[in-house]
């Protein structure tokens, strides 16, 4: 297992170095010069003196060519070194360093709720398969799915403040346990929930056809026995799967969500970076998720065998 | 199952520890090196009575805003400053001059060379005088291409020596002197009549100049944070900064030496989305706004919240005479006069209090011209002018290609526009984007139509005029396409050494205004009033030419 992880350490270097080069790429040559663009984007009274903005550009060292910044980039990266907010003079790692742990909270809590609530109601689906139930489930899990965020979140907070007064404007961030959390979780997992609603409602579906279930249930073993412990484990393993690869979308940051409810998350960072082509905030973001990305699917790797002795029995095949 | 039981309840554990570690804890807002001594003399006579409630101003900000350097020059953080940051002199809501700083000014008898005197009484929020070398140093280090300072050569480009410091090549500008220390003097390039109206803004207010420039000669990082010991100068200093956040508070200055303000707390919390910063102010959870535009603000707070004074302010079309093919005057003719003003301004503001611009300078004396005609709206007399252009009729025209189409009022001007000249001229292939960059490859070196807005912050028309249709400006160089018309700049040249009360002054201005109307280089659209956008609670936050808060102190919430 520890060789497994260290291999997959040394393949996601030259992966991570790959995707910094086309993002620096990406920003140096299409998202614009974040000095002009700053120019350009101010009302009209800004004065332009193109002199002025040049001397700008040359203190900020965004006059040197793209081999060079990029380079002056990889070796203050390899020293732990994200750089400077070009806009707001900021340390990049003081940003990220605040930003990132509320993104990762947030996006675990909703993975959480995602998990315990999901699965059981598809499993209950599962169970109840082309009944009301089964209906009623899979259709509000479309219904939510349809919903997109940037609809859910408003509407949720006029409904619950303006027409129930039930609580003021859950703006800000005061920590997960805060009353203020609670519509912002709702609306991360509320679309998500129908993913692992559905994957686990069919992976339910499809263990449940196996020959051992019937064995099972023919040796009088409970429904509850039988569904705990021969179908909930093999049905684990691709719906860990899902969790894995929504939690990591979650953590990079959804933008809209801490934008309408003032989370300072890394999706709140990353939108303002990116509008006003913020090159090292943005290549932060990346970089932290891509970290993620492999994050996870180191963490399903490893669960897997946890979940499934199959996969470890393979696994030590393997190795010997 | 017991497997699965751990897995779920490690997650749930997991989720709990980085709660309890990656939740900012309030730190402690660190006391300044040299914090203002407590006031123990008796108090003063102009001292408020003891309010029966704390006076807290909730300022909603709409810009995740990181960098609340003073010395920005932009921004939705510089329409703050006049909360912490004493201005040279300032311009209340009618236009008129007040000492700050300041007191005195005067000019030499070719207005070349300005003396300004500061108060006596002008000091930091330590309890140290402001200085004749904090000015200088304030605006030599605004100067600098490092700061990057967006407007400073809108108030300083014609003093001796801005030229090399702004390129980088000089740290400080020859024609800036502390005579001693309570004396400025400063040498310009050129005669200009209204320098100390140019100076008279929050945006280039004295900073205490040892806490702000380094030894590199360079601004500090972050010292304009409490947490740095920052000394300010305005009625009210920060108490925290929580930049990740986006929430500040500022308490009252007890070294402020100007009039006692009225409340006893301000807090600026960042709200991006509009929505939810109207949800709050609707609902009572915040006062003012620093700066927000929708399409239903009006029926959603109120008439009186976005109502104003108007400025000298405006939004119009611009059209870029040397890209196909508005670099014909027939064609601009022909997209002009389709235009009716009057339905142009009730698309894009039904419910007020924008109005209709017919000319580019406004609310500055000399606006009120009797010489200048309107644009006429002239359906035939369009169609005309297009079928006498080269292209003879809509079917050759190149696609027109619209900018700056950002919000939702230019949203419905712009389709309003494209309506009319699709009803008018026949003209079918429009395009409205939002961003310059938001078009790619030859599309974007040719775009033919410019929203933006052109204004001054002095109440003078020439300065006005320079800022919109001088050949230099960034206005005609990047919105119109490089507009050159020598007698216009000769015009605004002759007119910019001419004093203040000289009349010619404006008649020479409005000369060059009637000149630039008949080239046809822009389409009026709308004057925007000084909104304060504050709820009927929030009393005596009116703004000035600047969207500075013209007196922070006299602020007071009476619910």
């Amino acid at each position: 297992m520890f060789r497994h992880i260290l291999y997959k350490l040394l393949r996601w270097i030259p992966s991570v170095l790959v995707v910094i080069l086309v993002v620096y790429a990406l920003l140096f040559f299409g998202a614009g010069d974040p000095i002009r663009l700053m120019f350009l984007r101010m009302p009209g009274d800004v004065a332009w003196n193109p002199e002025r903005i040049a001397a700008m550009r040359h203190e900020l060292g965004l006059d040197r060519t793209f081999l060079a910044q990029f380079t002056e980039y990889i070796w203050n990266l390899l020293h732990g070194n994200l750089g400077n907010s070009l806009l707001y003079q900021r340390s990049v790692n003081d940003m990220v360093k605040v930003a990132a742990p509320v993104s990762i909270q947030l996006a675990l809590a909703a993975m959480v709720i995602m998990a315990i609530l999901g699965i059981p109601l598809g499993v209950v689906a599962a169970v109840y398969k082309n009944s009301w139930v089964d209906h009623l489930i899979e259709g509000t899990a479309l219904a939510f799915w349809a919903i997109p965020t940037y609809v859910a979140g408003p509407l949720l907070v006029i409904f619950l403040v303006r027409g129930l007064k039930l609580m003021s404007v859950p703006y800000g961030w005061e920590g997960l346990f805060s009353p203020k959390a609670i519509i912002p979780l709702i609306v991360l997992s509320l679309r998500p929930i129908a993913i692992i609603i559905r994957q686990s409602r069919s992976a339910v579906l499809e263990v449940m056809g196996e020959d051992y279930i019937r064995t099972a249930r023919a040796k009088g073993i409970s429904n509850y026995l039988v569904m705990s412990r021969h179908i909930l484990r093999p049905v684990l393993t691709p719906i860990v799967t899902s969790l894995g690869l929504v939690i990591a979308n979650m953590i990079q940051g959804n933008i809209l969500l801490e934008v309408v409810f003032g989370i300072p998350g890394l999706g709140r960072l990353v939108a303002v970076s990116t509008i006003d082509a913020d090159y090292p905030v943005v290549l932060a973001v990346v970089l932290i998720g891509s970290f993620l990305v492999m994050g996870t699917n180191l963490a399903v790797d490893i669960l897997y065998p946890i979940l499934d002795p199959r996969v470890r029995q393979t696994q030590v095949g393997g190795e010997s | 199952m017991r497997r699965i039981y751990s897995v779920l309840s490690v997650l749930m554990v997991a989720v709990f520890v980085l709660s309890a570690c990656g939740t900012p804890t309030a730190a402690p807002v660190e006391q300044p090196a040299n914090p203002a001594p407590a006031a123990t003399e008796a108090p003063a006579a102009n001292a408020p009575a003891p309010a029966a409630a704390e006076q807290v101003l909730r300022i909603i900000h709409p810009a995740f805003d990181q960098n609340w350097s003073p010395m920005l020059g932009g921004g939705h953080v510089s329409r703050l400053y006049s909360l912490w940051w004493a201005a040279p002199m300032y311009f209340d809501a009618k236009g008129d001059i007040h000492p700050m700083v300041f007191t005195e000014w005067t000019p030499d008898e070719n207005f070349t060379k300005w003396t300004f005197k500061i108060d006596p009484k002008a000091v930091f929020s330590d309890g140290s005088p402001i200085t004749a070398e904090d000015v200088k140093g304030t605006w030599d280090l605004s100067a600098h291409p490092a700061t990057g300072h967006a407007r400073v050569d809108l108030f300083l480009s014609g003093v001796k020596g801005f030229a090399a410091v702004s390129k980088g090549e000089a740290k400080e500008m020859t024609g800036l002197v502390a005579k001693d220390a309570q004396t400025v003097e400063v040498t310009l390039g050129a005669p200009d009549p209204i320098f100390y109206q140019k100076i008279a803004t929050n945006l280039i207010a004295p900073v205490k100049i040892s806490q702000a420039k380094g030894e590199d000669g360079e601004q500090k990082l972050e010292w304009w944070r409490p947490e740095n010991g920052v000394v300010v100068s305005g009625p009210f200093m920060p108490q925290s900064m929580d930049l990740d956040k986006g929430v500040i508070t500022f308490v009252r200055n007890p070294k402020w030496f100007g009039p006692t303000p009225k409340l006893d707390k301000i807090i600026v919390t960042s709200v991006e989305d509009s929505q939810t910063a109207i949800t709050m102010l609707e609902n009572g959870e915040a006062d003012i706004h620093t700066y927000i535009e929708t399409p239903t603000l009006v029926k959603d707070l109120g008439l009186e919240f976005v109502a104003g004074p108007d400025m000298p302010k405006a939004q119009h079309f611009w059209l870029n005479v040397n890209a196909e093919p508005t670099n014909d005057i027939n064609v601009r003719k022909a997209l002009i006069m389709a235009i009716n003003g009057a339905d142009l301004i009730k698309a894009s503001h039904p419910d007020g209090p924008d109005k209709l611009a017919t000319m580019i300078p406004n609310a500055v004396p000399g606006a009120d011209d009797p010489l200048y005609l309107p644009y006429p709206y002239d359906p035939e007399g369009a169609k005309a002018a297009l079928a006498a252009s080269k292209y003879g009729g809509p079917d050759k025209l190149p696609k027109l290609m619209m900018v700056g189409i950002s919000y939702p009022a230019a949203e419905a001007a712009a389709q309003y526009i494209a309506e009319q000249w699709r009803q008018v001229l026949g003209i079918q292939t429009i395009d409205m984007k939002p961003q310059f960059d938001d078009y790619s490859g030859p599309d974007k070196a040719n775009l033919q139509i410019y929203r933006d807005d052109v204004g001054t912050r002095v109440p003078d028309i020439v300065s006005y005029l320079q800022g919109s249709i001088y050949s230099t400006c960034g206005n005609a160089v990047n919105k119109m396409g490089g507009y050159k018309n020598s007698e216009v700049d000769s015009l605004l040249d002759q007119a910019s050494v001419k004093g203040v009360d000289d009349p010619d002054r404006i008649k020479l201005a409005q000369q060059a205004d009637r000149l630039f109307r008949d080239d046809f280089a822009f389409i009026p659209w709308d004057i925007t009033p000084t909104s304060a956008f504050a709820m009927p609670w929030v009393k005596n936050a009116g703004r000035n030419i600047d969207w500075q808060i013209v007196e922070p102190w006299n602020v007071s919430i009476e619910k």
